[in-house]
């Protein structure tokens, strides 16, 4: 009987490390190719989110996995190959660069889309328009009351993005022209939360990647809007080129490669421009009446 | 002290002690409340055909013939509004601001025209798919809201602007009185018991689906906790129970376990980071040894940083437990000539058990809930469901990550406002689930144990 009983048992001793083998071996033979993770840039994220739902949905086989920790940790991560594409909302630094070679890493950027910083506030504001340098001005905490700028008489709440953020340093480089943020300004650590918090308090003003501006108000700056056409022209002053960065060049015919060409695809031109950013390429927008079978 | 201030302290305790009964009950209601209300609204709701036509769509689910009907009165109920919109364009022309946004509202009720081409993304693709939703996109169809800001020194005030009277004397103006009454035709609203949002896959970043990968991705994480503390815990505390010299090192070693139990959780995260994924880079070890794949977050590296979290709370609850097996049941053992370790395995062991599972159970609550070790070392916003094996190499998403990261990061955080609240009740739901079963394995067990 308890030879019995010890049989089983190492039957079953047996039989756990064969399912381990098991696994391991599938682990193996799926880890590579078919997962694609990606990291960084919180203004990037929808753009990748959309990406990874369109290309898992042609290929069944392919997870993707997108989570949007900011410009600077994408980076990281990319330096430390702990992911596959670093979404950044600006270019990568020297530093970066340096410490990504020293890893045997070699950041590659794609130029995915452009996208405006637009300077929000609560839609009931009244201000419609500032100049690029009263936006510093706010910033810097010189002017510190709606008032002075033709608005109602309350205290302006300045939300910043983290500085951990490519949006706060596209805004520090261009608006900024890299003076002092005032210290009572407030930081908070995605667009979304930057939206929300402007949303939510009639004196605020903020900064935000061109998709998340709803319910907020987007001001002129020097005049200008932030259409797609203005930022695509460079006409509008706080511009900048979003990215994807990859360890060199993916290799042709990969799930990889196809995922970071896709905004040149007239498709992923399409999710781009309904994520409210501008597209790098200019194909012409999806024809709203089918012709038939003219092709 | 007199018997009266006596009787008098007595009763102030009493009273006090109820209030804050009543005080904690009224929280957990305040609390639970709303949650439960609209959690529960993610699953049960009125739903319109557009929610039919997701699911039979995407998932392949429903009642054919039923949707067919459906579908066939509300294209003859939208019909009128398209010939319309057709009959201004030919008239005024397409190239016209007003009309793209006016347009662009329709979309957002309906879903894509008749005459236009599949849009890409899935949230383009079909019109508001809850009752709540559609009356507010009609609202929009028929209102542009407007700010009155007269007085500059006064913040504006929000006006709600007919867009009928932009299109007066147009083809157009009678679209308007029309989408208003034949709302109910077009859009065919019926209460719905959506049970897959449990068990669907997410579409477009949860505009439409379940969440399904969120929540095997907790369970994934929660199980790969216990598994990994379960045993360390369980041998630690035998270890501080039976092996451990009465020595002053051995009490560091108590009081860092302690102190580990009160660490703050990001720290476990930040270390998972550092130790599980840039350094030992566990997520590589399954993979072919030339494999390119990234040492990126994974399951296995979550669930070791959650087990680090849990395993102070498991060997606490072990060593409460083995402590507490009394003395005779081990002298017995010994007695009849068995040796330390059979002791320990056969009687203490089991005898401790239900005080083990409790605190193993009330663990396992702790890991499915905790946000901050999962950020850097297992959690996505946007991934599939994995298999088992993947779980070694991949990262996943899990509901109380998905919770945060929807309300501060979506860029449509407020109309999917249900998801978030489905998402919380269904934690809460499943901790609960996992105390329960706490308590009913701890009975069990002890009744086993005393008959």
């Amino acid at each position: 009987m308890q030879r019995a009983v010890q049989g089983t048992r190492r039957l079953g001793g047996l039989s756990v490390i064969l399912c381990l083998g098991c696994l391991v071996a599938a682990a193996q033979e799926d880890g590579a190719a078919r997962k694609i993770v990606v990291d960084g840039s919180t203004t990037v994220g929808p753009i990748a989110k959309a990406f990874a739902g369109y290309y898992m949905a042609q290929n069944p086989d392919v997870n993707i996995t997108v989570s949007e920790s900011g410009s600077g940790n994408g980076a990281k991560s990319l330096i430390n190959s702990t992911c596959d594409v670093a979404d950044l909302s600006r270019f990568m630094k020297v530093k970066e660069f340096e410490a990504a070679v020293a890893n045997g890493v070699c950041p590659v950027a794609h130029v995915v889309a452009m996208d405006g910083l637009a300077i929000v506030v609560n839609p009931r504001n009244p201000v419609q328009e500032l100049s690029l340098a009263q936006v510093r001005d706010i910033y810097k905490g010189q002017i510190k009351n709606w008032s002075e700028l033709g608005g109602p008489n309350v205290a302006i709440v300045k939300i910043s993005r983290d500085t951990n953020s490519g949006t706060y340093e596209t805004f520090e480089s261009l608006v900024m022209d890299n003076e002092k943020i005032a210290p009572d300004t407030e930081y908070v650590g995605s667009n979304g939360a930057a939206r929300q918090r402007v949303k939510s308090t009639p004196g605020a003003i903020g900064y935000v990647g061109l998709g998340f501006t709803k319910g907020v108000k987007r001001l002129l700056i020097d005049g200008v809007e932030a259409t797609k056409e203005n930022v695509a022209s460079g006409r509008y002053p706080v511009a900048r080129p979003l990215f994807m960065f990859t360890n060199g060049y993916p290799k042709l015919g990969t799930h990889l490669h196809a995922f970071v060409t896709l905004h040149l695809t007239s498709d992923g031109q399409e999710m781009i421009e309904r994520k409210g950013y501008v597209p790098v390429t200019s194909y012409p927008a999806k024809a709203r009446l089918v012709n038939d079978d003219e092709s | 002290m007199r018997l009266g201030t006596r009787k008098v302290v007595d009763r102030s305790f009493t009273g006090l002690g109820i209030f804050s009964i009543a005080l904690v009950s009224l929280a957990l209601v305040i609390l639970l409340t709303p949650i439960v209300v609209r959690g529960i609204g993610a699953v049960v709701f009125r739903a319109t055909i557009e929610h039919d036509r997701v699911l039979m769509e995407h998932f392949e689910r429903g009642n054919a013939s039923t949707f067919a009907a459906r579908n066939a009165t509300a294209i003859a109920a939208r019909a009128p509004v398209y010939e319309m919109l057709t009959a201004y364009e030919a008239q005024y022309g397409v190239d016209d601001f007003e009309l793209e946004e006016l347009r662009e509202a329709l979309q957002r009720l309906l879903g894509p025209a008749p005459d236009q081409s599949k849009p890409t993304l899935a949230r383009d693709q079909f019109g508001a798919t809850r009752w709540a939703q559609a009356q507010e996109a009609a609202h929009n169809v028929l209102y542009v809201q407007e700010w009155d800001y007269s007085d500059p020194t006064q913040f504006g005030v929000p006006v709600d602007v007919p867009r009928a009277k932009r299109f007066a004397g147009t083809p157009l103006e009678s679209l308007f009185p029309y989408v208003s009454e034949h709302l109910d035709e077009m859009l065919q609203p019926h209460w719905t018991l959506y049970w897959g949002f449990l068990l669907d896959d997410s579409l477009d970043a949860h505009m439409f689906g379940g969440i399904w990968a969120e929540i095997l991705g907790t369970l994934y994480l929660t199980i790969g906790a216990v598994l990994f503390a379960v045993p360390m815990g369980i041998i630690s505390a035998i270890y501080l129970v039976e092996y451990a010299p009465d020595h002053w090192l051995i009490g560091v070693l108590r009081s860092c376990i302690s102190t580990l139990a009160g660490v703050p959780s990001i720290v476990f995260g930040l270390f998972g980071l550092a130790f599980f994924i840039n350094t030992a880079q566990v997520s590589k070890y399954f993979m072919a040894a030339d494999s390119t794949g990234v040492s990126s977050k994974s399951i296995l590296a979550g669930s070791l940083t959650l087990a680090i979290l849990i395993l102070p709370v498991i060997i606490r609850a072990a060593e409460e437990a083995i402590r507490a097996v009394p003395r005779t049941y081990k002298e017995a053992a010994l007695s009849v000539g068995a040796g330390k370790w059979r002791t320990i395995l056969t009687v203490m062991l089991p005898a401790a058990l239900p005080g083990i599972l409790t605190g193993i159970v009330i663990s396992m609550g702790r890991a499915a809930g905790e946000t901050a070790p999962i950020i850097f070392t297992a959690a996505v916003s946007v991934g599939r469901p994995l298999e088992v094996w993947q779980t070694l190499t991949q990262p996943t998403p899990a509901l109380p990550w998905s919770v945060y990261n929807l309300c501060t990061e979506h860029t449509a955080a407020d109309e999917i406002r249900h998801v978030q609240y489905g998402m919380v009740l269904t934690l809460v739901v499943l901790v609960l689930l996992l105390n329960t079963a706490a308590i009913i394995l701890r009975a069990r067990v002890s009744r086993r144990l005393a008959g």
